[in-house]
């Protein structure tokens, strides 16, 4: 049994707790959250230690495998450090931390510590981005010459069912370590990577501030990978009204032998989708077989499958597929991309 | 005698905006009695959508009120663009989001956020419900208090455009705390707030999509105002509840509005009416279906569908 603590139970975190319910052999045994309503969300789901403040939580951490971190990101760094230096593995929402210097810093951390570290690059684990990833791997496509990646949504401005206000520090790129880019672009330049499988400049980037924030809502970046031709368009922006459950999602990769697009491997209609993946679980459990989490919402079912391959990786000490070195590569080239625009813009 | 709506077709730049503004008010010959020396702009920024989204009040429609009401009643009047903040939606950021700021410098008006103002607490009745509002004190001390809101479709009471942007005026922002009873509270904050005048941005307006409908009407009769919307947006007033609901409770009369200006039925075949009944109804089989099908298998369900 692996034992998990989560520190931070806002919308990302209680998620993250849901789906570690649904994993074979976990159990969530603490968390902490400064908000009371968060931690009463905890103890429904059978959480016993809770606790306001999460260094509490790591101090009474004799029984905790690993924690998962949802905090907002400027505090990704302090409590990635505290909790290596616990002795337990990470899990950690991306960004690993805002600033390459911290994102070097926990890499030297996890290779000290010899624990498990993974950042939440979960775009990876989409079925559609697995299978074309796969074919292209198989050279279905011949050589990799472009990819163009494209997400716009509201991001952190998008409106759920019930109306909550956006987090304060989302407004503050001190805290928030930027805007578009290191939120929705982010995963936009890890599929890159994931796709060419090494190492990538930035060529060109051009960031827009359609809302007058201190930080961008819009960015079309180019890339180019070290060691071979492929290239990467990169489209984002914060500044689409976006609607559940419309995902403004696309990735093509176009190789000289033809393309793949994740268009022709998603479902056409969510909706017959839900129905079709929703009646299989229920006979599923009908039989007594176990059901497949989130199946029946197509594109939420990569953060339980991001979670599943960090607790095996755990359990079996095996290589995680997304390490400290991806959080570190990532945040590096975001911030080559933020040095090229001033660059251009002068 | 009835209310008049005037109905004018503008096109999106800032002089002619300005220019059909002023074909609006004349005709329906506004001409305030008291003195002008401060003025409240209610817009409508219900959340971080620009203006092209049909969503939020044009700053350029709130640009050419200000050219207006310069050129009336002089350079050195004060004038104010007032919102409160909403559930999600905090005022300070949407009126830098939605370039706000920028029109208020170049303007040289004052940009105010009714959630920070004093409060009066009133309470009215209506449709037998006794009803609490916080209401910025400052409203009622204006000269001329305008309510520019969106032309749109709202899921909950179909329509959305004068009275309830008057809502939008309410200090607290947990507003959704009067959802449940959305219609009579529509109502009941107009029974305490009365602008003088409606000026529609309808530049962008909202049905099943976004549509340039390139529409401003301008009335001091909100009740009327909606009334005719409600036509253009392709609904039978009588069948909007809080429109039943104002009558009943004296805030208008449907007979005696007249329109003038370019006909409405123009406008009405351009929007694009969306059946918000079947959408509403569809939504919440959905919800109920999820939450039976999580009861049942004990699957997840995402914390952002969860809390509905």
């Amino acid at each position: 049994m692996t034992n998990v603590g989560m520190i931070g139970l806002g919308k990302m975190g209680r998620f993250h707790m849901m789906n570690c319910l649904q994993i074979d052999d976990i159990d969530v045994v603490a968390a902490a959250d400064p908000s009371e309503k968060a931690l009463i969300k905890g103890k429904s789901a059978g959480v016993n230690d809770l606790y306001v403040d999460y260094h509490d939580l790591l101090n009474h951490s004799s029984k905790i495998d690993a924690v998962i971190i949802s905090l907002p990101n400027f505090l990704h760094f302090e409590s990635i450090q505290l909790a290596l230096e616990a002795g337990l593995n990470v899990f950690v929402e991306k960004p690993m931390a805002n600033t390459v210097e911290e994102c070097r810093e926990i890499v030297k951390l996890v290779e000290k510590s010899g624990r498990k570290l993974m950042v939440g690059h979960c775009m990876r684990f989409i079925d559609a981005i697995e299978k074309m990833k796969t074919m292209k791997d198989k050279g279905h496509i011949g050589d990799l010459e472009v990819v163009t990646l494209e997400m716009l949504l509201n991001g952190p401005f998008g409106l759920g069912f019930v109306p909550t206000p956006v987090p304060e520090w989302w407004f503050d790129p001190k805290k928030s370590g930027g805007g578009v880019l290191i939120d929705m672009g982010y995963h936009l330049i890890d599929l890159f990577r994931f796709f060419i499988g090494g190492d990538c400049k930035i060529e060109f980037c051009c960031l827009d501030h359609k809302f007058y924030l201190p930080m961008e809502d819009g960015a079309i970046v180019i890339l180019r990978s070290c060691d071979s031709s492929a290239k990467g368009i990169i489209n984002t922006g914060w500044f689409q009204k976006s609607v559940f459950p419309g995902f403004n999602f696309r990735a093509i990769l176009h190789g000289n032998a033809g393309y793949l697009s994740s268009e022709d491997l998603v479902p056409r209609n969510v909706y017959v989708h839900a129905i079709k993946e929703g009646t299989k679980n229920l006979l599923r459990k009908a039989i007594g077989k176990k059901i497949r989490t989130l199946s029946y919402s197509y594109y939420y079912t990569q953060y339980y499958k991001e979670l599943q391959h960090f607790f095996d990786c755990v359990k079996h000490d095996s290589n995680l597929s997304v390490s400290a070195t991806d959080g570190l590569k990532t945040i590096e080239l975001i911030e080559e991309a933020y040095k090229t625009d001033s660059r251009r813009e002068q | 005698m009835g209310s008049v709506v005037s109905l004018v077709r503008t096109r999106v730049s800032e002089e002619k905006i300005k220019n059909s503004i002023a074909e609006a008010l004349d005709l329906i010959n506004f001409r305030p009695t008291n003195p002008v020396s401060c003025v409240s702009i209610k817009v409508n920024l219900c959340y971080y959508w620009n203006a092209a989204t049909g969503q939020t009040t044009d700053p350029r429609i709130v640009a050419g009120i200000v050219d207006n009401l310069r050129e009336r009643y002089g350079r050195d009047i004060d004038i104010r663009v007032v919102e409160a903040d909403a559930s999600a939606m905090r005022t300070r950021h949407a009126f830098l989001m939605l370039g706000y700021e920028k029109l208020a410098k170049e303007k040289n008006v004052e940009l105010f956020n009714l959630s920070k103002d004093d409060v009066d607490e009133k309470r009215v009745h209506v449709n037998g419900r006794e009803i609490v509002f916080k209401i910025p004190r400052s409203l009622l001390k204006s000269d001329l208090f305008i309510n520019v809101p969106k032309l749109k479709i709202w899921r909950p009471t179909k329509i959305t455009c004068a009275l309830k942007n008057i809502f939008g005026c309410i200090a607290s922002s947990r507003k959704i705390a009067y959802h449940q009873f959305l219609d009579e509270a529509i109502v009941g904050i107009n029974k305490i707030l009365h602008p003088n005048l409606t000026i529609v941005d309808g530049l962008v307006a909202l049905g099943r999509f976004p549509v340039q409908l390139g529409l401003i009407m301008a009335s001091t009769d909100p009740f009327s105002i909606d009334w005719v919307a409600s036509q253009i947006m392709g609904y039978n007033p009588s069948k909007i509840r809080f429109l039943r609901i104002a009558m009943k409770e004296k805030l208008g009369n449907p007979r005696g509005i007249t329109t003038c200006g370019e006909n409405p039925s123009m406008f009405k075949e351009d929007f694009p009416k969306a059946n918000l009944s079947s959408s509403k109804m569809l939504m919440d089989i959905q919800i109920r279906l999820l939450r039976l099908y999580a009861t049942l298998t004990r699957d997840v369900i995402p914390p952002w569908l969860e809390e509905t």
